[in-house]
């Protein structure tokens, strides 16, 4: 593996980590099997991109992008709380139905950002490879967003969260109105999601609808390999867990598409298999530990 | 302090499947009044303590809570009032969260959740001190996750996030039932310090009837949801587990022995 692809893997980690932090506050501090990432990435990156092409600063894209996330969280949540549709079929509907919105949101299935400005441009102007100055950039992006949920996951709303997700008999015996908390916090980790979608969408040059279908799986996958390399029972800790597991995550896969077997070698649509595979194994890895215990 | 009128609840009311939980129950309970509820399986319990405390709403009847119609309001909305323990001790406390964090999530019971700290210092020394009384060594495990504590432990924990904002009124669904005895015997000795030392109006549920005699200052036996025998004072003191039996068979004449299970008699 050429420094190059271990550097444009540890850039995808990064950028991927926000959406990974997405997936950690729904599936395992919520217990809320959210599949809208799907649709949520893309629609990030669909808003930024609309925005940049239509002359707006680029930092300041990421927050109507972070805003439209927001939103398809909520329908999510709301969807799951108020109509009580299953969750996962909940994030089901939402993500179907962004698919529709989010070509709208671009007038076509995608937006070139080639010779746009993006938020990697000020520090590419510097005299360092692009691969490093765009890594910089994700690495600030990340660790401002793994300061924040740290600090929201220590705030009263936040412990309610955690504990929406625990135990929502009890929590709610204790005055807590769980479907804001299920609403708002499928919300955050849409947002989440949805301003990663936009940085990889500005990073890579283009906004594309099809960019978000594996999503979760990709999602679970860092975070499985995360929780395994980097066992921790606090939320603090397991946060930046997580993120580690999604930059180990992307070197996994660098490394198998990098592989020739005897003629045969991985292709970039074989990705999907690869991941699904990995969470498959992953899942049950801690199953056959413990029957091989026994 | 608490007025039930004309509550009648139904299960799968319209189906082949339909129960009549509650049946016009009326019960008014008196400030720092202790209530004993005893009655059969499906005698409507369980059903009165979730009608209080929101779970669901009753279908028929009024709920009157220190002079506030809380019948419509949802379970979270009533939270203020209302300190409850439930029979699972699973249920009472968030395993994965430190005992600290839950007794900071029981502190702001009814409180709107701000993005204030969800700790604070002050706190922390208040439930050590809390925690001190109980007697189990819980003071010096703060950060231990509640998830490690036994069931009794967790039960006792529960007692007294109930109590840590002074409940309008406290609900006990069977607290001891799935405890050992001699477990069950401290949860009782707590729950009757915490209750008489706080002059707490109190609704307990107990499967009991010697729990039921020796606990509180009033008796209600329920059956087919409505309230069959009331006893309150030197009348209640005058009652024997004799007593509650033949009650209890003259109000199930077609049971004469499942009814009654050793538990109810031994506990």
């Amino acid at each position: 593996m050429t420094l190059y692809a271990l550097s444009g893997a540890l850039s995808l980690g990064l950028g991927y980590g926000l959406m990974v932090l997405g997936v950690y506050i729904t599936f395992r501090i919520l217990d809320f099997p959210d599949l809208t990432v799907d649709g949520s990435l893309p629609l990030g990156a669909a808003v930024s991109a609309v925005l940049i092409t239509k002359g707006w600063d680029p930092f300041l894209s990421l927050l109507p992008a972070a805003g439209a996330g927001f939103l398809a969280g909520m329908v999510t949540g709301a969807l799951s709380t108020k109509l009580r549709i299953l969750n996962l079929l909940a994030s089901i509907i939402t993500m179907t139905a962004l698919y529709s919105i989010n070509i709208r949101i671009m007038g076509r299935p995608n937006i070139s950002l080639i010779s746009l400005p993006t938020v990697f441009s000020p520090l590419g102007r510097l005299d360092i490879p692009t691969i490093i100055s765009s890594n910089i950039v994700f690495l600030s992006f990340i660790l401002f967003a793994v300061a924040l949920l740290s600090w929201l996951m220590r705030t009263e709303y936040g412990q309610a969260l955690v504990a929406t997700g625990d135990n929502p008999r009890m929590i709610k015996s204790l005055g807590v109105n769980t479907n804001f908390t299920i609403i708002t916090g499928v919300g955050i980790s849409n947002a989440m999601v949805a301003v990663s979608g936009a940085l990889i969408a500005q990073n890579q040059g283009s906004a594309d609808v099809s960019s978000g279908i594996g999503t979760i799986v990709a999602g679970l996958a860092s975070i499985v390999v995360g929780e395994t390399l980097f066992p921790s029972s606090r939320v603090g800790t397991a946060i930046i867990a997580v993120v580690l597991g999604s930059v180990v995550y992307r070197l996994v896969i660098a490394l198998a598409m990098g592989l020739n077997l005897g003629g045969f070698s991985f292709t970039a649509s074989d990705l999907q298999l690869i991941t699904a595979t990995l969470v498959v194994v992953a899942l049950v890895l801690p199953m056959l530990r413990k029957k091989g215990a026994r | 302090m608490l007025r039930l009128e004309g509550l009648s609840k139904w299960f799968a009311k319209g189906t082949v499947n339909e129960v009549q939980a509650l049946d016009g129950l009326d019960l008014e309970v008196g400030t720092g009044e202790f209530v004993c509820v005893i009655g059969s399986n499906g005698a409507g319990k369980s059903t009165l303590l979730n009608c209080v405390a929101g779970t669901y709403p009753p279908d028929k009847g009024r709920i009157l809570l220190a002079g506030e119609d809380i019948g419509g309001r949802p379970e979270f909305k009533r939270a203020r009032l209302i300190g409850r323990v439930f029979q699972d001790p699973l249920l009472g406390t968030c395993a994965s969260m430190t005992i600290e964090e839950n007794m900071a999530l029981a502190n702001r019971r009814g409180k709107r959740r701000t993005l204030r700290p969800g700790i604070r210092d002050l706190e922390r020394e208040r439930f050590r001190e809390a925690l001190s009384k109980l007697g189990l060594g819980l003071e010096d495990r703060l950060k231990d996750k509640a998830g490690l504590l036994s069931g009794g432990q967790r039960q006792a924990l529960t007692l007294l996030m109930a109590t840590l904002v002074r409940p309008t009124i406290l609900l006990l669904d069977e607290h001891t039932a799935a405890l050992d005895p001699k477990t069950a015997g401290l949860i009782m000795d707590l729950t009757r310090d915490l209750v008489e030392g706080g002059k707490l109006t109190t609704i307990m549920i107990t499967h009991n009837m010697q729990q039921a005699l020796s606990f509180g200052g009033r008796l209600v036996m329920m059956h087919r949801g409505k309230v069959l025998l009331d006893y309150s004072g030197s009348e209640k003191e005058r009652l024997t587990v004799q007593d509650l039996l033949r009650h209890f068979h003259e109000a199930n004449p077609l049971i004469p022995d499942n009814g009654v299970t050793d538990r109810m008699v031994l506990g």
